[in-house]
């Protein structure tokens, strides 16, 4: 039996699922601890990408550059919600949504401003073979991407479940007031997660660069992906985004080869929307 | 505000906007306070959702392509633009039923994300269809001007027939404050368990605010369509036109009858119009400052420019 | 027909998961009386309130309001039907004021705004509120929240009040204001159904007292019959 090109989508899809994944756990980290949706999640990973290609200028290629822009973007995370985000969480529930919004709108303004519309790629991309495996075709670049996101969400699901920090953020998700009771400094707990949840998008915004191009609103493009992600698995929910991340990884792929390019998204949305009206809280979210 | 107070500014804004239609003779400033009226409405009408009831909408774009596609279809099969008004409004309160009521179910972030989801899936579908012109969008016929074409020779007429439209659209959030349905919104907003409590059915109050603000967005984009005359589906449907909306009633103030308006207004003669003196569209210059004026305003004072002008009139 | 009571709830249970928050719970409430419903801690109360009012959905059982079965209808249709309540954590519409939050209670029979908001002023005066009608919910003092939410709920005219923990946290100043406006509540035909803690308070107010422990009614009849039955008190107690 001939099953066609269905073994290369199913792994193109669970590859960019992946991808999916790493910047959408940052995105469920920041909710569950602190129930901020970060709407400029986006705009972070589109700073991490130009980070990426400004090292890539003097030599790094982005798997040499991620461990700078991860802890980069550990930083700018951990200082906006120093002296942003804290103040929105003193005011009234919309002024977090709309204070990341305007953040969206800032950084992709910024962008533009300075770094122009035109795309950037890395110019020393390190790889850029085929592999053949078995009669499947990965391109080097994208399997090194999916598989580099892979590892790093192996490491923030170990960190979150078997350190003590991360035991911390997972008390504070669960129940605010008794972690607090327990001595949990919050304050510095959110700093902490906001800064984590930052850090994920500039890991994969460096490994989006071996396959991808810098641009300013290709940030939005990956955002609205991942707030499907996160909503399909349920708010807050760690494993339920990487279950998300992989359906829609593989929804996109899919959709994109056997209904047209252009309607790629469009089955994307079908599944959220089929979930949530049947369960309002995610696949795997509490209610 | 009292009913008096209201009816007394509007006057005044409507006679200032009258004023300077009937002296102004750039059509690049005539162009941009049609375009502040336009969002005024816009960001009225997502108010009504957003604002007083608390429902946060990142997809109000989609009523606003309704009545721009309506108009640009009724124009080229040769229909009457005032039919167009009339059937874009309707088919817009429709599908304000049809999304409202199973999205209504969801709370807070879920319902966000569901109205991107349907904007988006609208969006999709459009670029995709021969029939609307796909990506490309169409022009719209440019016909003998006068009130049976609602196309004009110059920009004044389309600032005053916007200017109509955005009285309209006041007097209804008006008249919405002093309704039971306004009062219901509020109350779900601060409590919808508690409004269920004292027989508020939240969903079917929710689905008959979002039909009305549906109608006027719609109206909204037939009036826009008319003026550009071309339409398109990333101006029209696009997400980024949605969250300019959104955005437009942040930095005015949700929940209050003249923070839209002032939004609007902002956004248009501040964002736009600086940006055109000292950078050009597209060169990120005008996002750059409206971002950090949200941004200003957010850490400020998160209920907009008119908690600030309530804030003031508290004090003296 | 006549003869059933305002309120007859059989055999009513709610599950969650494996939890049995009532377990076969029966409750008959008189009209124009106050029952009292107590029990302690966990025993339920609470989750009963909820499913008659229709804020939860029973598992299972019949919940007959005014002879008619109401288990199982939204929320805001029972509150239509003539059922209001108060909530053990106050929930009210802080952003709204004092006077705004009653209106939006008094617009379910009155439905142009004017009429409303002339009941409110009247209910607020009824409950002693009035003074600080434009002040915003979430300024008012607990007790003041309380008030708040007792107005609100009579502003819709209800034919029976739920009245969950009304009393606790008020000084006892406060208790005795409080303890005045039940009976005038009763004065005004308005029957009650009550959860309350402080025994003393409700020894002389109700005509009838339901006694839940584990999702069960152990107990039904006059608060002296209660105070003296021995299960009620090993109940609260707990085995000697």
């Amino acid at each position: 039996m001939d099953v066609g090109p269905l073994p290369q989508l199913i792994v193109s899809g669970i590859l960019t699922g992946l991808l999916f994944a790493l910047i959408s756990v940052g995105l469920t980290l920041i909710f569950g601890v602190m129930d901020v949706v970060n709407f400029a999640h986006g705009e972070f990973l589109m700073l991490a990408m130009y980070a990426t290609f400004g090292l890539g200028l003097i030599g790094l290629n982005p798997i040499l550059a991620l461990p700078v822009v991860v802890v980069a973007m550990f930083v700018l995370g951990a200082l906006v919600y120093r002296f942003f985000v804290k103040r929105l969480l003193a005011g009234p529930p919309e002024a977090v949504v709309f204070g990341t919004f305007g953040l969206l709108v800032f950084l992709q303004g910024a962008a533009q401003f300075f770094f122009t519309s035109d795309y950037r790629s890395v110019l020393n991309p390190p790889f850029s073979g085929t592999l053949h495996l078995g009669g499947i075709a990965i391109g080097e670049a994208q399997l090194a991407a999916g598989l580099g996101a892979l590892v790093l969400i192996a490491a923030i699901f170990g960190f979150v479940e078997y350190t003590e920090p991360g035991r911390a953020l997972r008390a504070l998700s669960e129940d605010r007031v008794a972690a607090q009771l327990m001595g949990i400094d919050v304050q510095r707990m959110n700093a902490f997660a906001f800064g984590l949840g930052i850090a994920c998008t500039g890991a994969a915004g460096a490994l989006l660069m071996l396959t991808y191009q810098a641009y300013p609103r290709i940030g939005t493009e990956f955002a609205l992906t991942a707030f499907v992600v996160v909503a399909l698995g349920g708010f807050g929910s760690v494993h339920g985004v990487l279950l998300g991340a992989l359906l829609v990884g593989l929804v996109e792929v899919l959709g994109g080869y056997y209904i047209a390019p252009a309607l790629k998204m469009l089955p994307v949305y079908a599944l959220y929307l089929a979930v949530v009206f049947l369960r309002p809280q995610g696949l795997l979210g509490r209610r | 505000m009292t009913v008096q107070r209201h009816v007394a500014v509007m006057a005044c804004v409507l006679a200032a906007t009258a004023l300077f239609t009937a002296f102004c003779h750039d059509q690049f400033l005539l162009s941009l306070a049609f375009t502040g009226l336009i969002f005024a409405v816009l960001g009225q009408s997502w108010n009504w959702i957003s604002g007083y009831a608390g429902q946060v909408s990142f997809g109000h774009a989609l009523f606003f392509g309704t009545g721009a596609y309506a108009s640009a279809l009724f124009a080229t099969h040769h229909g009457s633009p005032w039919l167009a008004l009339a059937c874009g409004a309707a088919v817009a309160v429709v599908l304000a039923l049809l999304v409202g009521f199973p999205c209504f179910a969801l709370r807070g972030h879920y319902f966000s994300i569901a109205t991107i989801a349907v904007a988006a899936i609208a969006e999709i579908v459009v670029v995709n269809t021969d029939a609307l012109g796909k990506a490309n969008g169409f022009e719209l016929p440019i016909l003998p001007p006068g009130l049976a074409s609602l196309q004009f020779a110059g920009k004044a007429p389309y600032v005053l027939v916007a200017l109509v439209l955005f009285a309209a659209a006041q007097i209804a959030t008006v008249a919405l404050e002093h309704s039971r349905t306004g009062y219901y919104l509020r109350a779900i907003r601060a409590n919808q368990e508690a409004a269920a409590s004292v027989g508020v059915d939240a969903r079917a109050v929710k689905v008959t605010a979002f039909a009305g603000a549906a109608a006027f967005a719609a109206l909204a984009g037939s009036l826009y369509a008319q003026q550009t005359l071309f339409v398109d589906a990333e101006s029209t449907l696009g997400l980024s036109v949605s969250i300019a909306i959104a955005l437009v009633g942040v930095v005015g103030g949700i929940g209050t009858v003249w923070g839209p308006p002032l939004g609007a207004f902002v956004y248009t003669f501040l964002a736009r119009y600086v940006a055109a003196l000292y950078g050009g569209h597209g060169r990120g210059f005008d996002l750059l400052l409206y971002g950090a004026l949200i941004l200003a305003i957010v850490s400020v004072q998160p209920e907009g420019i008119a908690g600030i002008a309530r804030r003031f009139r508290a004090r003296t | 027909m006549s003869d059933e009571p305002l309120l007859r709830v059989r055999g009513l249970e709610k599950r969650f998961g494996e939890l049995r928050a009532l377990d076969g719970f029966d409750l008959d409430v008189a009209e124009g009386r106050l029952t009292a419903l107590i029990g302690p801690n966990g025993a339920g109360k609470t989750t009963a309130f909820a499913c008659i009012a229709g804020a939860q959905r029973p598992s299972a059982g019949s919940v007959r309001f005014k002879g008619r079965e109401v288990a199982g209808l939204p929320y805001h249709r029972i509150a239509r039907l003539g059922v209001a309540r108060t909530y053990q954590v106050v929930q009210t519409f802080d952003a709204m004021s004092v006077v705004e939050a009653v209106t939006v209670g008094a617009l379910l029979r009155r439905p142009k705004l004017s009429e409303a908001r002339a009941w409110a002023d009247e209910i607020l005066g009824f409950v002693g509120l009035h003074a600080k009608r434009t002040m915003l919910g979430r300024s008012l003092t607990i007790a003041d929240k309380k008030r708040l939410e007792l107005a609100r709920a009579l502003s819709t005219e209800p034919r029976l009040i739920l009245l969950d923990e009304v009393m606790a946290g008020l000084t006892p100043t406060e208790c005795a204001d409080a303890v005045k406006l039940l009976r005038s509540i009763l004065a005004r035909g308005v029957t009650i159904l009550m959860v309350e803690h402080v025994m003393e308070v409700l020894m002389p107010l109700a005509d009838r007292v339901v006694v839940l422990a584990a999702g069960k009614p152990i107990f039904a009849g006059s608060p002296q019959a209660a105070a003296a039955d021995p299960l009620v008190i090993e109940a609260y107690l707990g085995r000697p």
